[in-house]
This record gives structure tokens, sequence and C-alpha cells, in this order.
């Protein structure tokens, strides 16, 4: 009797569990319809608000100052999907690579195992790091790229520079605007304005010192031969060949540094010149002394322009012109898109990698063994039978992903300011562009009340968007495993 | 006396020799197994898992154009010896192996084995048919794909002899473009099996590949077994007594990570030499 197990005594009530099991499921039922009743509310008041200001003019038209009524959303929508298609096209392949490196090349090896174990602890972490902590580190790495480059400048040619072609315009005395091409010139004298690397005359390598005459004399004391004053004019020479710029730090020590072609502001038009106009007519422009009458003729009229004068300044004028072309990139980047859209890739580089690893590790083993038995080569076996299977769900992730991306704000106000509408068109990846999360921000918090109304339409479109997104994830998700069972 | 020991032992061979032959093609074989005629050549082998061996110095001849059965209860080896005959164990991070496993007379365990190259010389056919979701034309047509630059028309022979070698082609020839996945499990078994033929190898490594498969289909890929021997050298694991006895001509025993016995198909069966054996061949454990 006394080895025997002894059964326990006491039973549960059966009508207090099933009590239990009851008010649990309608706790779990109330709860999940406060979800959905938060959601309803949101998208009530959405409608209620923005509804009436969705229009085919606010789609199409672009932000102008204090006229809601006026204004759109078509810059911000090209913004934002050019940006989430940049974005989305430098992730997924280093996602899906990152990701295949770490589930079927796991190495052998025992710094490489320690290498796979930091990249793999590193994604799993970065998941998690707040969006503006990107915008900083995209300020960092793409805009100012760690200050490797000179920056850019307003209104002054980039160091590092392809794809722009600068002009000069003028406007004739018939007020038509002609322009023609620009050469790169390297004036004789510049002024020193900014710290730079610079070699002495015995070849040594420094970095320059700048300072302005009101900064004390011990700041720069004990480097005088590395440091001159703001304004320190540099004459123009020729050393082994190369052009450079000469002068002498405060020390008196002679440097050079080389000089960079670049483009004056302004051309004065002193004879005559090949001009092109608008229409892609190319003619030589005339010349006028002030002494001259002026012509009447207008289209003669239309090709002049006044030259001589006394004062050497009031010569007509050309200002500077610059045209990009598509593939327009400079380094840094500086605030630009092609910035915008890398700053996104890190933000949705981690999601990315984690749902292509997830999709790779849910192809089943059984296909590996049999590529593998049929002497495929590690590559051949993810390529044609580890990828092919991954495929939907790495779209799958990788699409909810640039859903994120779309919605971003914070790190795009970094990386590019609250830009609302410019003037000029999207014409290359160095060009800013509004963007419809930094349009909503901006205004939202707008004084005018009407742009409250018109956020809550751009979030009414940028919730389509998200929606669309979404459905084709499903969609293709859907398809694929019709397709592969 | 002693002479008199050796002549007995040598006439209970021949009279075994006269018992085990199931057909004409296999009078030839007298263990052990000639030098020339030697597929796969396993002497001293150990094979590890970490610290763990599954595998004790063996030493085992798997003759050429024959069908080799390893029997033996789970756990003793037996499919681990057959994953290192194509290297498949490499994909295992921690399974090593030491001693000599020649194939076509290189030993195959050395560093500098191309093991893309032994894989197609040696093929595999794994427990659960494993297509890929493709269409039954490019199953077979993969690994043609992988090792060899063919014209289409060439790939599509190939593909035909293959299935047709499987005893499959009947089956399927109206439907090569469909997903090999609506096939059935014996059916998708077949066509594994036509797909490791199909990259031209001498030696064919099975590992249970009957084991989730109806009578029926089981009854079908044996008869497959059967045929191919006249082409391919064949390695087969399996748990069913029956199959061993069936269909192949040799067969090893392993228990515990050793080859308790090793010999003619109706020796091992019919006169075991270890009372181990015939335990096992009989039901007693296992």
């Amino acid at each position: 009797m006394k080895d025997s197990v002894a059964q326990p005594r006491k039973h549960r009530s059966v009508a207090r569990r099933k009590l239990f099991n009851n008010s649990f499921s309608v706790i779990c039922l109330l709860v999940s319809s406060l979800a959905i009743v938060v959601l309803a509310t949101l998208l009530v008041a959405i409608f209620s608000t923005g509804g009436n200001w969705l229009s085919f003019e606010m789609l199409s038209g672009s932000h102008r100052e204090n006229n809601p009524e006026g204004s759109g959303i078509g810059q911000a929508i090209l913004g934002s999907l050019v940006i989430c298609s940049i974005c989305g096209l430098v992730a997924l392949p280093i996602g899906v690579g990152t990701a295949i490196f770490l589930e079927e090349f796991k190495p052998k090896g025992r710094l490489l195992r320690i290498f796979h174990g930091l990249v793999q602890l590193n994604i799993n972490n970065l998941a998690g790091v707040p969006s503006i902590v990107y915008g900083i580190l995209g300020l960092t790495a793409f805009v100012y790229m760690f200050g490797a480059f000179s920056p850019i400048r307003v209104n002054d040619q980039p160091d590092h520079e392809i794809g722009a072609t600068y002009f000069y315009q003028t406007k004739t005395l018939g007020g038509q605007y002609v322009r023609f091409p620009a050469v790169p010139l390297i004036q004789p004298v510049i002024k020193i304005k900014q710290g730079r690397n610079a070699s002495k005359i015995n070849g040594d390598k420094f970095k320059l010192n700048v300072v302005s005459a009101s900064t004390e004399k011990s700041k720069y004391a004990n480097q005088v031969n590395e440091t001159v004053l703001l304004g320190t004019e540099a004459k123009l020479s020729s050393r082994n060949g190369n052009q450079v710029y000469e002068a002498k730090t405060i020390g008196g020590e002679p440097f050079n540094f080389p000089a960079e072609a670049t483009y004056s502001q302004f051309a004065k038009i002193i004879e005559p010149i090949t001009v092109s106009n608008s229409d892609g007519d190319t003619f030589s422009l005339n010349v006028l002394s002030k002494s001259e009458p002026i012509p009447t003729d207008p289209t003669i009229l239309a090709q002049s322009v006044f030259a001589d004068s006394p004062d050497p300044n009031k010569r007509s004028s050309a200002s500077i012109f610059r045209e990009n072309s598509l593939f327009h990139l400079h380094l840094p980047f500086s605030k630009s898109v092609l910035s915008a859209a890398l700053t996104l890739a890190l933000v949705i580089l981690p999601i990315v990698i984690i749902a292509s690893q997830e999709a790779i590790r849910g192809v089943p083993q059984t296909l590996r063994e049999a590529a593998f038995g049929m002497g495929a080569t590690r590559w051949q076996v993810v390529r044609s039978a580890v990828l092919p299977s991954a495929t939907p769900g790495i779209m799958t992730g990788a699409i909810l992903a640039m859903s994120r991306a779309i919605g971003e704000a914070a790190p795009l106000l970094a990386v590019m300011g609250g830009v609302l509408g410019t003037t000029n068109h999207l014409s290359s990846l160095m060009d800013k562009t509004p963007v419809l999360p930094v349009t909503i921000f901006k205004w939202a918090g707008d004084e005018n009340q009407g742009f409250e109304h018109l956020a809550a339409a751009a979030i009414i479109v940028l919730l389509a968007f998200l929606l669309l997104m979404n459905s084709l994830a499903i969609f293709i998700r859907y398809r694929y495993e019709k397709k592969l069972s | 006396m002693s002479n008199l020991a050796s002549s007995t032992r040598m006439n209970q061979s021949r009279s075994i020799l006269s018992n085990t032959i199931p057909q004409a093609s296999t009078a030839t074989l007298t263990p052990p197994v000639e030098n020339e005629s030697i597929a796969i050549d396993i002497t001293g082998f150990n094979a590890f898992y970490g610290s763990f061996q599954a595998l004790h110095d063996l030493n085992l001849k798997i003759p050429n154009q024959k069908v080799t059965a390893f029997i033996g209860p789970s756990g003793c080896g037996k499919s681990t010896l057959l994953k290192w005959c194509n290297r498949m164990n490499d994909i295992v991070p921690i399974a090593r192996a030491t001693g000599s496993l020649t194939v076509g007379g290189r030993n195959i365990l050395t560093r500098s084995t191309d093991v893309v190259d032994l894989r197609r010389q040696v093929g595999m056919v794994f427990q659960k048919a494993n297509p890929f979701p493709k269409s039954i034309f490019d199953n077979v047509a993969y690994g043609v794909r992988l090792h060899y630059k063919t014209s289409r028309s060439e790939l599509s022979d190939l593909v035909e002899w293959s299935l047709k070698k499987a005893a499959l082609w009947d089956e399927v020839k109206d439907r090569l473009k469909r997903s090999a996945l609506g096939l059935s499990g014996g059916q998708q078994q077949r066509l594994c099996i036509a797909r490791a033929i199909a990259t031209g190898p001498e030696i064919l490594l099975m590992d249970e590949p009957c084991s989730a498969l109806d009578p029926a289909s089981t009854a079908r890929i044996e008869d497959l077994i059967f045929e191919l021997r006249e082409q391919f050298t064949i390695v087969i694991v399996t748990h069913n007594m029956q199959q061993a006895a069936r269909c192949s001509d040799r067969t090893a025993f392993f228990f515990d990570g050793k080859i308790v016995e090793e010999g003619a198909t109706e020796d091992v069966f019919t006169r075991p030499r270890k009372q181990q054996t015939e335990d096992y061949v009989t039901g007693k454990f296992g």
C-alpha cells in the first residue's frame, strides 16, 4: 500500500475551469476589438479630415507656400517612389547575399566562425535600432563621407564630380536666353579659405590650418609652419609639370597644393561668341558697343548683347548654370536623393536579411541534399535548389521592408532636410526631393489650418501605397506557393 | 589434421557457392572479391561525429556491377558509411573520417578529392524521395546541366534514356513539363533514380530507398535495382531483410559501428558464420 502512488484527492472544479476559459476568451475578444476600434477611429478621422481634399490637382501638384488649396503631393509621390526603389535595389542584393552567407556558407575555420557569429549578432541587434540613429549614420557616411572630401558648397563646383555640364547663360537685348559652354578655369591667384592637404617644398605632406586674424596667437603658436591666415593669397605656379598654388605659412615656410579647375560664377562677354538658344539653334552673338544704335530688327535684337563699356564690370555678363545628366554624381553625396535612399537601405537591411534568412531556413534540407548528391557546388545548390524555393519568402520580406521604408520620415529629415517643394524637377540622384512622410510631417505642423487637411489627404495616399505593397506581398506568396506545389 | 580441416572448409565454401548463385551472371563471384572487379575498397576506415566514433576500423570490398546490401539495426553506422562513399557527410560540419576509402583507385578521403566530380561518379538516392520543385524534365536534366554542356536534343535524349532506365518513361512521357511534385511517392523515388543515373555514374548509393513506400512501389523499385545492376554498381542500405535477400548479391551486416559479417547474400542469410548475424537475420533482435 505504501509504495503505490497516492492519487490526488482534491479535484479542480470543472465549472470553475470552464468559467476561467470563457472569461479569458471574452477578454481576448475585447482586447482585439480594441485594436480594431483604434484603427477604425484613425481611418474615420483621417478620411473626414482629408477625404474632401483628395483631387487630381492635389495628387499632381507641388507645395505652395501659404496656399493649401493650390498645393499637392505630385513631387512627393515621385520622390518617395524613386527613393524607395533605389533603396530596394540596394538593400535587396546586399540583404539576400548576407542571408545566403549566414545560412548557406557557414564557415568551418575558427576565425571565420567568429566573424560569422559577429555578423549574425550585429544584424539581430541592428533590427531594433531607431531609424533616427540611421539618419545620423547616413549623415556621416553618405552626406559628409566622414569628411574625406572637401564639402559641397552652394553655387560651387564640387571637386569630385561626373555627369554634369556647365554652361553660361545670358539674356539678349531681345529678351531671349542664350547659352554657351563653360570651360574650367584655373585662376592665377586665389584666396585660401579652408584647410586642405598641402606639401612643403621638400615634398613633406601636412594638413594646412586656416585661422582668422582675430584668433589668438597662442592657438597656433606651436605650428606656425602649418598655418595660414584666412584669405592668404596663393599664386598659380607649375611644379614638376603639375599646376599648383604656392603660398607661405605664418612662419614663412613656402608650401603648395594642387590647383583644381573651377568655373567662375560670371563670364564677361566682350567679343562675338557662338551661343545656342532654347530651341537649340546656334548662332554667333552680336556684341554691340554702347555707342552703336540699337538695332530695330527683332531677329537681330534677339541675338545681340552690349559689350563695350568704360567700366569692365558693366560689360554684359553671363552667369553659370549646371545641367545634370541622369548619372550626375559627386563626392560626398551631400544632402541628396542618393544619400536618402542609401540611408533607408541601411534601415531596412536588417529586416531584409532576417526575412531572407527565415525563408532560406524554411527550404527543406532534403532539397540541399538532393543537389549536393548530384554533385552541385555550394553555389549551384544555392542557385538552383535553395533560392527558387526561398524566393517567395524573400520577396515578401523585401516588400514588407520597403513598405517600412516608404513610411520613414526621421532618417530622411536628417539626410535630406525637410524639403517641401523644389522648383526643379527631379533630374539626378544628387538633387533633393520632397517625400510623402516628410511632407505630411511638415504640413501637419503648419500654422495654416488648410495644410492639416492636406496632410490627412496625403496620409490617405500613403496608406493606399502601404496597402498596395502589402497586397503585392501576399499575392506573390500565394502565386509562388501555388506554382511550387 | 590441419590439412583435413582446411580441405573441409574449402569443400564447404564450394558447396556454398553452388547454392548461392541465383543466376548465371553471378557465377564468377567468388569470395573474397577479385581485385580488378572492386568498385569501392574500404580499409582501416573510422568515422566520427565530433568525439563520437560511429565506425570502427572497417574493411570491406564492394564488387563492381553487383548489388551490395548494408543491413543492421538503427544507429549501427551503415548510412554513415554509405554517405562517406560520396562524401555527402561533408555537409555535416562535425563529421570526419580516417583510414582509406578508395573509389576507382583513388582514396577519396584526401583533401584534394574533387567532391563535385566524385558525386558525378557516385550518385545517390535518398531515403525520402526529394525531387526539386521543378518539372519532371528539369529534375532529370538537373545533374546533366550541372556537369555537362549539352544541346537541347542531346539533353532530351538523355532524359528519355534515364526515365526509361528508371522504368518511369511510360508513366510520365506525356507530362514532362509538369511539376515533379505531382507524382506519387513511388514515382518520385524512381524519378530520383532517373536523376541520379542521368549523369552517368559508375556507382549508385541508395539509402533505404523504399522505406517510405508502399509494397507495390517497393516491388517496382526492387525490380529496377535488379535491372540496373547490369550497368551500375549498387550499394543499398536497408532495414528490410527480405529486400536485402531479394535484390542483393552481397550483404554486409553492421552492428555497433563494426562489420560483423560480410559475404554472398545467400551465405549471410542461410549460413551465417556468426551467432549475432543469425540472430539478426532471423529476427531475434534488431
